[in-house]
């Protein structure tokens, strides 16, 4: 079996010890569903993980007068079993039941989506296959072997949930030491994949907070396979009574955002604003030429406001 | 027999009782692990071993120099050392073992190897090592060339029987490199005996041969050495080769006096591969005016990686197999396998018989539809008849293929239901022969190829000792059912005692789709000599008890030599076997036009088996063929990408999971070969052969469109249905 490094593990039962923990350097475990594989692969090695599975305030879903609070810890089954999840907010449901497998489901938190790796061909390795390579701008190398001529990571956003929880205006709520503060979803994310989350070091998600509904949203994930596989392609549509929006993921270290008046004219901009890389196994030409597909589906799958 | 009953063996591997290398733990137990190539082909300048040896926990370690003696599974290809000596061929390739206390203080020491590479110029492609100046992969060897081998042969004359023909197909196809993916990663655990003897248990499919093995590269009496073989958790040819796992763990265990363990991790299965031949093919195909076939001409290139494992042999399977299922007097083959900078392949469940089926069975097809002949019906009318021989000396014995191409032609309603199902779902249909058991061994001599000896103990229970390795495929336990069945008892009273060299009688592995075939005649013979010993019309136990006391213990001993058959031609070592399963197939695919993505929705399977001996064993085989088809056909490829394994994870090589497996209507046809055990014939690897052309040519009936390179990935089955609409505007 592929080892773990050898790390030391707090399971603090308060947000005030998980804070302190943090704010002194320990990586933070939540399902530990993607943080693991990635210590196997070397490509993180902490010296200290805290985990938060022993806080039982990050684990509850609280429906507020029109929305919902979200709990970071919340895992996946919790969030897609919820019954105002279902009723309110169906396409994050079934985002929740797109990732992984349902054993991951039930290990998986919420808040490790929010948080989660941005992931790459060449960086989701194991580090002999990556000292094979030669390591790349993301970790341990000089170059990316996506655009060698850049500078920058194009390492993709991958969690199913996101473009839903986007739609829906979700708020995340983060707590440290120095002090909490509220950052909308889509503010959370930069443009360079070693750099994509606005999440400090010395910060947590304590929880997401999903505002009354404005619009109806539909979830789509294109894979290959339909269990266990990543996204190839991830897209969200909502119609509002200000149009049409769809947000597209998996093709890069950010979800991107279009909005217009027209299921054709969202595809197009769409299509036009989404250039995938080769971050995947899937050939890029395919998956640009879904964009405009995959857009057009889920339009066609929104209920009629 | 013949009855649908649970595996001897079933209870304890649902449980979790089934013990497996990796749990066998021993006192001063150590585990060892390895440093492996980035390089796909450099020279090695100097290995550095001071910081690993440094770290606390590190008891030893193991470089290529130390044990420069190579290896290989077969005498012609003997071209492997348990570590790389000199310099390295492939990405992955282990270069030194560190062994330790534990897996984590070994893993983190490997890191600390500094090994200084000069790269070489790398082979990557076919072309580049069949190219003028290409750098020499071996360049030890007697030609300097990196084509391992190349066979040709022709019978009849394809020229004029093709020039006659009504309709020539003449295309080109690919074939995909492919992984086995066994549950259970390779693993053994050595150790020397107080006495000085050798013990590995080994996680293999041939106890045998990788006995003699490691008795030649240790330089041991093979008498001071035993291979025992624990729970499988399956090879599909993966586990044929002698490894660097059992080699450098017997080596290790001699060295440091203390017993250790290897065992792989997944991504290290992926470098140890030994899987499917990439190939490109090109045929010529002719169909008569009548529908007959005309003549087939054929040639294949396959990418073999840097090791010869046995390489040899693809070479020839690519191209024997092509006298089969259908009555055709006139073939020719040119094949050759080459060494490339990648993982060695080698032998996976159809080895090297299943890329030509692709080529035929969609030629074929193709051939029919020009003819506007239904390509059941074709297939059909082309069937070899019992008792046939093939233009190349295979000797047919008995064939069901006729009531194989019947039966899924009626379950799957072909006649109702083909072109009618609406756009892109179709029909398609394939078919295929395949050997039970190579009719020559890997070393020739005139000694039997399995054996077994069966005692009948005075407390009732019956011991079948056999050589056999059982790796999941349930060996085992039809092993006991034929030794019951002849001795006329419970199969629970008997036991099976197999996959130990030094407590069984030899059997040379499970390879080939020979074990129910070889051994099963072995276990005849010995249950019919025990049974000879004991009284007539005496009830069980007091029979063994009389017998006993009237000449000892009750034993007997059987074994089994193929018959010399099929030996025609002479340079025809491989492809003769004593009998041949036959197979056809019908697949059902919906496709998503616009996405490209295939979905294989059923699939009936029509497998002339003999007679089914289990047919829950027989009916999983058939499963488990078409479940891997379904993944050679759509999802799966050992890629990589300059000499790196594209996808060395769970994650990303996919195999299908329970949703992209269709449907699998497995139907056993049943025509009592004489030369089988109670008429028995194989099942384990003879029907995937028709999977990827069946999908394929259901892909025609769905989108009008013939794919010709597998697998058939959303992208390509996207841009082929783009071209199609084009070319039809
Ligand atoms: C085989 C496999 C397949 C997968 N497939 C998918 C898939 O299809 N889609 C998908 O979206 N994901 C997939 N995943 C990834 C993962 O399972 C999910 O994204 C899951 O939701 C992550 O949550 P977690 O709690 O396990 O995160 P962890 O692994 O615990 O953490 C992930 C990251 O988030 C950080 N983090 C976690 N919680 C917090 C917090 N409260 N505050 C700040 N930082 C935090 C961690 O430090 C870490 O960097 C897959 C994983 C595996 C192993
Ligand atoms: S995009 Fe480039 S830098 Fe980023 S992970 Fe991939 S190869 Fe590395």
């Amino acid at each position: 079996m592929l080892p773990l490094p050898r790390f030391q593990l707090s399971r603090p039962t308060s947000l005030a010890d998980a804070l302190i923990a943090v704010a002194d350097g320990a990586v933070v475990i939540a399902g530990g569903t993607d943080l693991l594989p990635s210590m196997k692969h070397r490509l993180f090695e902490p010296a200290r993980v805290v985990s938060l599975a022993g806080i039982a305030s990050l684990r509850t879903i609280v429906p507020q007068e029109r929305g919902l609070v979200l709990g970071s810890g919340c895992t996946l089954r919790d969030v897609a079993r919820d019954q105002t999840v279902l009723r309110l907010f169906p396409a994050l449901a079934a985002a929740c039941r797109t990732v992984a497998t349902p054993t991951i489901q039930a290990m998986g938190t919420i808040g490790g989506q929010v948080a989660l790796d941005t992931r790459c061909v060449y960086y989701n390795q194991p580090a002999g296959w990556r000292q094979s390579v030669g390591g790349c701008l993301k970790k341990d190398g000089a170059v990316c072997h996506v655009a060698p001529k850049g500078t920058g990571c194009y390492a993709a956003h991958a969690a199913d949930t996101v473009p839903a929880l986007w739609l829906y205006d979700a708020v995340i709520q983060l707590a440290s030491t120095a002090g909490d503060r509220e950052v909308p979803l889509r503010d959370l994310y930069g443009d360079d994949g070693r750099t994509w989350l606005g999440v400090r070091p010395d910060e947590l998600i304590t929880s997401i907070a999903l505002p009354a509904p404005a619009s109806s949203v539909v979830h789509r994930k294109v894979r290959t396979r339909a269990a266990i596989d990543y996204a190839a392609l991830l897209v969200a549509v909502s119609r509002s009574d200000q149009g049409l929006r769809a947000v597209v993921s998996a093709v890069g270290p950010r979800p991107i955002e279009v909005a217009a008046a027209t299921p054709e004219a969202l595809a197009e901009a769409a299509h036009e604003a989404v250039r995938p890389l080769g971050t995947h196994l899937h050939p890029v030409p395919w998956r640009r030429a879904l964009v405009r597909i995959e857009v057009l589906r889920a339009v066609n799958g929104l209920i009629s406001p | 027999m013949n009855d649908d009953q649970p595996r001897i063996d079933g209870l304890a591997r649902i449980t979790g009782r089934a013990v497996y290398v990796d749990d066998l733990v021993r006192p001063r137990m150590v585990v060892a692990k390895f440093v492996r190539s980035p390089h796909p082909h450099a020279t090695i300048v100097s290995i550095d071993l001071t910081a690993a040896l440094a770290v606390p926990g590190v008891v030893g370690s193991m470089v290529g120099d130390e044990l420069p003696v190579k290896f290989g599974p077969i005498p012609v290809g003997r071209d492997e050392t348990a570590l790389a000596v000199g310099k390295v061929r492939y990405v992955g390739e282990p270069v030194v073992a560190i062994a330790a206390v534990d897996e984590e203080t070994a893993h983190r020491a490997c890191r600390l190897v500094n090994i200084v590479y000069e790269p070489l110029p790398a082979v990557l492609t076919l072309d580049d090592a069949l190219a003028e100046d290409a750098p020499l992969i071996h360049a030890e060897k007697r030609k300097a060339t990196n084509v391992l081998r190349r066979v040709h042969q022709s019978h009849g004359d394809v020229d004029k029987a093709l020039a006659g023909a009504a309709v020539v197909i003449e295309r080109a196809f690919s074939y995909p490199g492919s992984t086995h993916v066994p549950l259970e990663p390779h693993a053994a655990l050595a150790e020397v005996e107080p006495d000085g003897r050798l013990v590995v248990y080994a996680s293999t499919q041939n106890p045998h041969y990788l006995h003699k093995d490691l008795a030649v590269v240790l330089g041991l009496p093979e008498h001071r050495v035993r291979v025992v073989k624990p729970a499988v958790g399956a090879g599909y040819g993966g586990k044929c080769d002698p490894t660097s796992v059992e080699i450098c763990s017997a080596f290790l265990a001699r060295k440091l006096g203390r017993p250790v363990k290897i065992a792989l991790e997944r991504e290290e299965v992926f470098y140890q591969h030994r899987g499917r031949h990439p190939a490109v093919m090109w045929i010529r195909l002719g169909l008569n005016a009548d529908g007959s076939l005309a003549g087939i001409d054929f040639k294949a290139k396959a990418a073999g990686g840097a090791y010869a494992s046995y390489g040899v042999v693809t070479a020839y399977y690519l191209g024997v197999f092509l006298t089969l299922p259908y009555r055709v007097d006139h073939v020719r083959f040119e094949t050759l396998r080459a060494y490339t900078n990648e993982p060695p392949c080698g032998p996976k469940r159809g080895h090297g018989a299943i890329q030509p089926r692709l080529a035929v069975e969609c030629a074929l097809d193709e051939a029919a539809a020009a003819l506007g002949l239904d390509p059941a019906a074709v297939r059909r009318q082309n069937a070899v008849p019992d008792g046939h021989v093939t233009a190349n000396g295979l000797v047919v014995g008995t064939c069901g293929l006729v009531r194989c191409l019947d039966a899924v032609v009626l379950a799957s309603g072909w006649n109702e239901r083909r072109g009618k199902l609406g756009p892109n779902r179709g029909l398609g249909i394939a078919a295929s022969s395949y050997m039970c058991g190579a009719l020559h061994p890997v070393y020739d001599d005139a000694m039997p190829q399995s054996a077994a000896v069966v005692k009948l103990d005075r407390s009732g229970e019956v011991v079948l000792f056999v050589g056999t390795s059982d790796v999941g495929q349930g060996s085992s336990d039809v092993l006991a059912r034929i030794c019951a069945e002849r001795l006329g008892v419970d199969v629970g009273l008997v036991r099976v005692v197999e996959g130990d060299t030094s407590l069984c009688p030899v059997d040379l592995g499970s390879y080939s789709s020979r074990v129910t075939f070889f051994a099963g005649n072995a276990v005849i013979a010995a249950a019919d000599a025990a049974k000879k010993r004991l009284p007539e019309g005496v009830p069980w136990l007091a029979a063994i008890q009389q017998a006993e006391e009237s000449g000892g213990t009750v034993v007997g001993v059987g074994s089994y030599s193929p018959p010399k058959v099929g030996s025609r031609f002479k340079r025809q070592s491989v492809g003769p076997s004593p009998a041949y399963s036959f197979t056809a197939q019908v697949a059902e695919v919906e496709v998503d036009p616009e996405t490209g993505i295939t979905r294989v929705v059923k699939v009936w399977c029509a497998h002339d088996v003999g007679h089914a001996l289990n047919r829950g064993s027989c009916e999983g085989q058939i499963e488990g063929c078409v479940y891997m088809g379904v993944g050679e056909a759509l999802y799966e490829e050992q890629a990589y990408r300059a000499g790196v394994v594209k996808a060395p994870s769970l994650l990303e090589y996919r195999v299908p999971t329970v949703h992209e497996t269709p449907e699998i209507v497995p139907i056993l046809i049943e025509t009592f070969e004489p030369a089988g055990p109670l008429g028995a014939k194989e099942v384990g690897e003879g029907p995937q052969l028709p999977t990827v052309p069946a999908i394929a040519n259901a892909l025609y009936d769905a989108i009008g469109v013939r794919l010709y390179d597998a697998p058939f990935t959303p992208d390509r089955v996207r841009k082929a249905v783009l071209a199609a609409s084009k070319g039809a505007r």
